[in-house]
């Protein structure tokens, strides 16, 4: 089924369509954030194909089980997003273990020296949703922007943080906790 | 009824940026249970997974390739596909990996060989029609080298006479794309001598470095390049 829809038609319309077997609808889903999740996927994996692999199994999920998506759980964008990581999440951390198993001398390392918040100064050209979730970012106190860091683009959890920073675990919780209350503050509802 | 969500947003957050624990999963479990029908908790969990939703368009957005919507809709249409659960669909490319890198590694060992004959004839052509081998340039000691095939994802590269990085560290071998650097494999040499196959594609990178970096395998380099080789300059 196919039908004409405005771009600047809302998130959960066009996901709604989706469900209906839309293709122009999932096309335009496709198009807003296809390029930001494999942005999160490649942070992650650092592979291209697997990133690749990621983006495609995650949207293929969108249109095969829209009705997945609670709207009381947030927006699509973050779903959507959630969906991503969530997978991205999975393949480093499957990659860790298959290290361990293998006895060889790697796995993930601490923080990543590429950073978004790097690029704070130069985001005065970039669309007004970037710099604002730098600035945010920017914000945090560098301990708590450190474990944002780890936990979400790295894909560390809250234990391989503890671990390797030294931090006791119950800092690096509380740390995240208020990493995100910050954010939310700063961030406020966000970009939509 | 007054509930003490404290301990129930600290693991929502750390859940929405999928860092919990397995043991803190099932607790955050347990306590969205004791609460019920809880709104708060709900407007919790809405709030973390927003914000954690946002935190990607903090990346620079990377393009995909042009036809993958249209590969997605082929792949929901086709038959019997409609059955495929996300689960299903990473255990398959799970066996897809698995399955290619043990077909690489057959390939990947007679290359090696082939190659190591090659450095003993420096005017013989590459191991494998349409490969191509690209030696490293370095100050140090020992040699690097990369063979792969251009246009198709994977490469081996091997090294010997590589000095011994120190103790608790290891070689980690890199590719740039437009100047970022993305990690490739990390090398741990017995004798000088190692190999080992990469599953990268290498079609986008332009140079490839190694460095010298801790065994835990940082995801960035932390020290300058001992060895690079240029992919844009290769002639073949």
């Amino acid at each position: 089924m196919r039908s004409a829809e405005p771009a600047d038609a809302r998130d959960e319309d066009l996901l709604v369509r989706v469900g209906a077997g839309d293709e122009h609808a999932f096309r335009e889903l496709f198009g807003r954030y296809a390029a930001v999740a494999h942005a999160l996927a490649f942070r992650s994996v650092r592979q291209a194909q697997l990133a690749e692999e990621i983006v495609q199994e995650a949207f293929l999920a969108v249109w095969r089980t829209p009705d997945r998506y609670d709207a009381a759980r947030g927006s699509v964008r973050s779903w959507l997003m959630g969906t991503v990581h969530h997978r991205a999440v999975d393949a480093v951390r499957r990659e860790q273990a298959q290290r361990r198993r293998a006895e060889q001398a790697s796995g993930l390392g601490p923080g990543i020296v590429e950073d978004p918040v790097d690029d704070v100064l130069a985001a005065i050209d970039l669309p007004r949703e970037r710099r604002l979730v730098r600035a945010a970012l920017g914000e945090l106190p560098e301990e708590q922007r450190d474990v944002i860091r780890r936990m979400y683009f790295d894909g560390l959890s809250q234990s391989q943080i503890a671990e390797r920073t030294g931090l006791p675990l119950g800092t690096v919780k509380s740390r995240t906790l208020l990493a995100m209350r910050r954010l939310r503050a700063h961030l406020g509802e966000g970009p939509r | 009824m007054i509930r003490d969500h404290a301990s129930i947003d600290e693991l929502l957050a750390i859940r929405a940026l999928d860092g919990l624990d397995e043991a803190d999963a099932a607790l955050l479990e347990r306590e969205l249970a004791a609460h019920g029908d809880c709104e708060e908790c709900r407007r919790l969990e809405a709030q973390h997974a927003e914000v954690a939703g946002m935190l990607a368009l903090a990346l620079d957005p990377r393009p995909v390739r042009e036809d993958m919507a249209d590969r997605i809709l082929a792949e929901a249409q086709a038959p019997g596909a409609a059955a495929a659960t996300p689960d299903e669909l990473a255990g398959r490319r799970s066996a897809r990996v698995g399955r290619w890198q043990a077909a690489f590694g057959v390939a990947a060992a007679v290359a090696l060989v082939l190659a190591f004959v090659l450095a003993t004839r420096p005017d013989a052509g590459p191991p494998v029609p349409g490969s191509v081998i690209v030696p490293f340039q370095g100050a140090g000691p020992g040699e690097v080298a990369l063979a792969y095939t251009p246009g198709e994802p994977g490469a081996l590269v091997w090294a010997t006479g590589l000095p011994d990085p120190g103790a608790g560290n290891v070689y980690e071998l890199w590719m740039f794309e437009d100047g970022d650097p993305i990690r490739a494999t990390c090398l741990a040499p017995i004798g000088g001598a190692v190999a080992a196959s990469i599953d990268t594609d290498l079609s986008s990178a332009q140079l490839m470095a190694v460095t010298v970096e801790t065994s835990e395998c940082p995801s960035a380099p932390t020290t300058d390049p001992l060895y690079t080789a240029e992919l844009d300059s290769v002639a073949q």
